[in-house]
């Protein structure tokens, strides 16, 4: 037998899609997550924290979200009291709720379920699930599975693609 | 040698048959077709034949000498057939393993190079429902397509209109269906109202059908419905059994969001037809011209893939492509439907392989394909298909096909969606919202937005109110199978 990497189905030998989930089931373990140096990384975060955008990108109805900073675009998280950051490849079955693969995810070391952002009505929090490359909040290296709460301006570093926090509330 | 039965394919065991179990496919064999239980016209002369099957095949001196002569046979066939049949597989070799195994085998068949083409006549019944819920402009639209078909109508072709409520009867008879202003009229005369009893609508349809039948051409029978029927299920399966034996196809097209999907699946598949979805009615003279074009363009009718599976192989499930998407059921034989001209017969098995001890190489199948070739003297052709794969210790270092994996991933939504509308009608809504939103992802990743949104959509009602609508359960089924008519798309990042 062999098991699923995303539901852990078991499924015979040869099978090629999970019949749980629909995890390509060849394609799982040839797309490994891009390994960067550490150093690069802490090297990376160090750089100057970019200013926190005002005016009409704030009044267009993004109450929170997340400003991609190599091209200004924000991610509105709202609906949902939780999202799961990450990059989605053909055949997967457990997708990241926030697909960060149109920001060169892979090239910049996001992993397939890097971290999840988690909104309570009492705080914004961001949580590593694991990943290979790391989740840095403003240039401070998280520990995976934990908790780390966020306030309005602050940046995530998801491998090396920095992201910018954006509340309405001050946070 | 002519007159050459395949006693293995009647007896359903691979050729690679042991004497147990032939002894064993004959007793079961017999018991059903016995004269005092047989049901079926047909079934005692059937019961002889297996008898002398079992007979020859049971001494290995008679059965050494009628395999020979089976070799030869087969070799004359594949020589001078007008059909074709590619077979690819997911892998090259399998592995030497004490544990069960899955395979996949995709199946093209399709018209030999130097196969004749001609427009084969064309007997059709088009049955409409006249229930109450198809009045205005379902009825109206239907009128007029079907009056549409009556104009197309080449000489040598065969037409009647049946309507249904709780009763049939016939509207235009194969006797007007060339006259069009009778037919015309006729058809104005249909008024909605009633019931729906699919069964009677079939049943007079397959009636009139046979009174003009044609041997050398196409006989197919299109049922349009928008709603469910009541209590006689059963009967219009049976109808379906009866018109697919005799080489009868049916369609099924379901207007709306009140009809019986898998009803109308369950009819089409056992003839080989298939089923098409109408959110809206006004896609339906198209559809029905769509549908009467290709009837025109048949090559062969009644394919069926016949034969048996290996001694430690079985069929998990089956899945026709082409031309159009319909799951398959699991067991031989299996009625693949019309063969176009200008296209194939696509089908995808999922095989489960047994332990084998120590083999140098599995024989998978034993396939025989079946089909009537229509022409001006319509041959039944037979291509034996034996497809065996080595073992090997080494696993297949090359990637499965791309056909392979592009069915596949298609398959697999397919798949999700069905598993959230069981999920749903087991009450695990939770699981079934979790699963579609899933679904929607997936969608989104090869740009079919507008499905994702309907998966969306129905994973929201179901946390609100724990139920999938009977529209968006038909979207998402008849969408997803349509997916697999498109070229498949990367949607990796």
């Amino acid at each position: 037998m062999i098991e699923c990497p995303t539901c852990k189905h078991q499924e015979f030998v040869g099978t090629m899609y999970c019949s749980e989930c629909g995890t390509r089931l060849t394609l799982a373990h040839s797309a490994p997550t891009v390994s960067i140096p550490r150093d690069e990384i802490r090297a990376e975060s160090q750089v100057t924290r970019p200013t926190v955008p005002e005016g009409p990108e704030l009044e267009s109805g993004a109450v929170i979200g997340l400003r991609v900073v190599s091209t200004g675009d924000v991610l509105p998280l709202i609906g949902r009291d939780n999202y799961t950051l990450g990059r989605t490849i053909e055949g997967q079955a457990v997708v990241p709720d926030i697909d960060l693969g149109p920001y060169e995810g892979y090239e910049q070391g996001v992993s397939r379920m890097h971290a999840e952002v988690r909104l309570d009505p009492e705080a914004v929090s961001i949580v590593d699930l694991e990943s290979a490359n790391g989740t840095l909040v403003n240039g401070k290296r998280s520990d995976p599975l934990t908790p780390v709460v966020l306030r309005h301006g602050d940046v995530i570093q998801i491998g090396r693609l920095r992201l910018q926090l954006i509340s309405r509330s001050p946070g | 040698m002519t007159g050459l039965k395949d006693y293995y394919a009647l007896l359903g065991v691979p050729r690679t048959a042991s004497l147990d179990q032939l002894r064993r496919a004959y007793r079961e064999a017999a018991l059903r077709l016995h004269p005092d239980r047989n049901v079926q016209p047909g079934e005692t002369e059937l019961f002889l034949e297996i008898g002398r099957a079992y007979e020859i095949l049971s001494e290995p001196e008679r059965r050494a000498d009628y395999d020979r002569q089976l070799a030869e046979l087969d070799k004359q066939a594949a020589k001078g057939a007008s059909l074709v049949c590619n077979v690819v597989h997911s892998r090259k070799a399998l592995l030497p393993l004490d544990e069960p195994q899955v395979h996949y085998l995709l199946l093209d068949i399709l018209p030999a190079e130097n196969a004749v083409f001609v427009r084969p006549p064309v007997n059709v019944s088009i049955v409409i429902d006249r229930s109450t819920s198809m009045r205005g402009q379902r009825l109206d639209q239907v009128r007029s397509a079907t009056l549409a078909i009556l104009k197309d109508l080449q000489p040598g072709d065969a037409a009647s209109v049946i309507a249904f409520s709780d009763r049939a009867e016939v509207i235009v008879s194969h006797e007007y269906a060339h006259d069009l202003t009778t037919a015309r009229s006729r058809l104005s005369m249909i008024q909605a109202g009633g019931g729906t009893e699919i069964g009677q609508g079939l049943e007079t349809g397959l009636t009139e059908l046979q009174k003009t039948f044609l041997a050398e051409g196409v006989n197919h029978l299109i049922l349009l419905t928008d709603g469910r029927t009541y209590g006689d299920e059963e009967l219009c399966l049976q109808i379906a059994d009866r018109a697919s034996a005799k080489g009868i196809t049916l369609n099924g097209v379901g207007i709306g969001a009140d009809w019986s999907d898998r009803l109308l699946d369950d009819i089409a598949s056992r003839s080989g037809g298939n089923v098409l979805f109408l959110d809206s009615p006004k896609a339906i003279t198209n559809l029905l011209q769509r549908i009467f074009d290709s009837l025109g363009r048949v090559f062969a009718s009644r394919v069926r893939l016949e034969g048996a599976f290996g001694d430690q192989v079985d069929l998990r499930s089956s899945f026709r492509l082409l031309p159009e998407p319909m799951p398959m059921g699991d067991t031989l034989p299996m009625n693949l439907g019309n063969l176009p001209r200008d296209g194939r017969i696509r089908i995808l098995l999922e095989i489960v392989i047994h332990p084998a001890s120590a083999l140098s190489s599995v024989n998978l199948a034993d396939f025989v394909l079946a089909a009537d070739v229509l022409g001006h003297a319509t041959m039944a052709q037979t291509l034996p298909v034996s497809i065996s794969l080595p073992v090997s210790k080494h696993p297949d270092p090359e990637p499965a096909p791309s056909d392979i994996v592009a069915a596949l991933s298609q398959i697999a939504l397919y798949s999700m969606q069905e598993k959230a509308r069981h999920e749903a009608e087991l009450g695990q809504s939770t699981q079934a919202a979790r699963r579609l939103e899933n679904l929607a992802t997936q969608l989104l990743a090869v740009n079919e937005r507008d499905l994702a949104k309907a998966a969306l959509g129905e994973a929201e009602r179901l946390t609100h109110s724990r139920r999938l609508s009977t529209e968006g359960e038909k979207v998402l089924k008849y969408g997803t199978r349509a997916l697999l008519l498109l070229p498949a798309k990367s949607g990796s990042s």
